[in-house]
């Protein structure tokens, strides 16, 4: 799992990389998954897949036997200058989310109150949708579990129950 | 690519060139370099303001007493080489229309000859040439080194300015010089009155669109005076509004006597123009 922090692609490079710590992980994480690796997010979310992808030199799949990229991350009301304003929430949606990944605790994630994270500005569908796939994972890394522009991030990787895989759409 | 003598430079770099006076009389500072060490305090400064150029005269423009072949080469070739051995990483320029000059201070380690003079020794482009060093060419209509316009005109100052500048830039080639290694430049105010110097830098782009790199001089001059009705000393922001419509254009390497505030100007400008990233952006991306 990674972010969709849309700093991470290539259009919106500054001189000075502002997420370079969190660009490493990424591509350390999403260069782990391999070759075939399907994606899901949002449309945005979808972009930087799709970007990170192309930066380890592969392209996301639709079908057949893959890794699975999760693109979300937690709320962006994490403090005054945070671009959703400081949320008391939002510590606490964050912790909880964030112990629901690290365990990693499918339950918890499928049941994650999409409402609230609306209202915190929280990109969780994703997480929510791929929860199943979870179901027995262990987890391998969280190479990065931090907040510096008020956005909770983790870039996460968990290890799945082999030939486990999401049901496409209704 | 921009090759100014050991020194190479990408074609999306804009390069600033710190004015440095070894005269006791030029306009703006008016001699406050003129004392060795108080030139090379100057050069220290403007280095670690970031100037790619250091551009060093021993005459100034205006008229006034006359500085002979011995007395501008004691003014600025031993001064070149202390530059030179100090600041290795820093282009050197010299301010001169004079052959002899050149070859002394290019012996000396200057990169670059900036003929402010658009071609007044014909020799100077062999100077050049021999010691493999760039040549900037500029638009003077014509005038004797170191006199006032008076009274001239032009059918169309651009096309001259153009075409006296390629022009030159062609005897430049021919004599050997190397075609990554010239740079042209109108000359504001060289040659040109408040009005031609407006034009010239409304239409630069026309002088851009050549593909030869564009130097420009535009730094608290008359032009910006007059345009403003300001004294030399309030003219920056005039300046540094010329700057922009420049930088806008696509010029290439700007002769300042304000460094940081030039720098920003331009890269302010080369951002918007999408040449250059912003520094560091953040804000609604995160």
């Amino acid at each position: 799992m990674v972010p969709g922090c849309l700093a991470l692609l290539p259009e919106y490079a500054s001189l000075e990389d502002p997420v370079e710590e969190l660009r490493a992980a990424c591509l350390a994480a999403v260069a782990w998954l391999g070759e075939d690796v399907r994606v899901v997010a949002s449309a945005q979310g979808t972009r930087v897949a799709a970007s990170l992808l192309a930066e380890v030199g592969t392209a996301p799949v639709t079908s057949g036997e893959a890794a699975y990229l999760i693109v979300a991350n937690g709320s962006a009301c994490r403090s005054e200058k945070a671009p959703g304003h400081l949320d008391p929430r939002a510590a606490g949606y964050d912790e909880v989310l964030g112990a629901s990944l690290t365990a990693p605790d499918p339950d918890a994630l499928a049941g994650l109150d999409l409402q609230t994270a609306e209202e915190l500005w929280a990109d969780v569908a994703p997480v929510v949708e791929a929860s199943e796939l979870l179901r027995g994972a262990t987890t391998v890394a969280v190479d990065y579990d931090d907040d510096p522009y008020g956005v909770r991030y983790w870039v996460a990787r968990w290890d799945g129950a082999a030939s486990r895989s999401l049901s496409p759409a209704p | 690519m921009l090759r100014l003598g050991g020194h190479e430079f990408g074609d999306d770099e804009a390069l600033m060139m710190a004015i440095v006076n070894r005269t006791p009389d030029s306009f703006f500072d008016k001699g406050a370099t003129w004392a060795e060490d108080a030139a090379f305090e100057r050069v220290r400064l403007v280095a670690s303001q970031g100037a790619e150029i250091v551009d060093i005269g021993g005459i100034k423009a205006a008229p006034g007493a006359e500085i002979d072949v011995a007395e501008e080469k004691a003014r600025v070739v031993d001064f070149v080489a202390r530059v030179r051995e100090e600041f290795p990483a820093l282009v050197i320029s010299v301010d001169t229309w004079r052959a002899e000059v050149g070859d002394a201070v290019c012996a000396a380690g200057a990169d670059v000859i900036n003929d402010a003079w658009g071609g007044a020794d014909p020799e100077l482009v062999d100077v050049a040439a021999e010691h493999g060093a760039a040549i900037v060419c500029t638009h003077t209509g014509g005038v004797t080194p170191r006199t006032r316009p008076y009274r001239i005109e032009y059918d169309d100052v651009v096309r001259d300015a153009i075409d006296s500048t390629l022009g030159y830039a062609q005897r430049a080639l021919d004599a050997g010089v190397a075609k990554d290694s010239i740079v042209i430049d109108p000359a504001h105010d060289f040659g040109k009155n408040t009005f031609h110097s407006l034009e010239i830098t409304r239409r630069l782009g026309e002088m851009v669109a050549t593909g030869w790199p564009v130097l420009v001089s535009l730094s608290n001059k008359d032009f910006v005076g007059e345009t403003l009705d300001v004294p030399v000393g309030e003219r920056l922001l005039g300046t540094l509004a010329a700057t922009s419509v420049c930088a806008l254009a696509g010029a290439r390497i700007y002769r300042v006597h304000q460094v940081p505030e030039t720098r920003q100007t331009v890269d302010m400008v080369w951002t918007i123009a999408g040449r250059r990233r912003p520094a560091r952006a953040i804000r609604g991306i995160q």
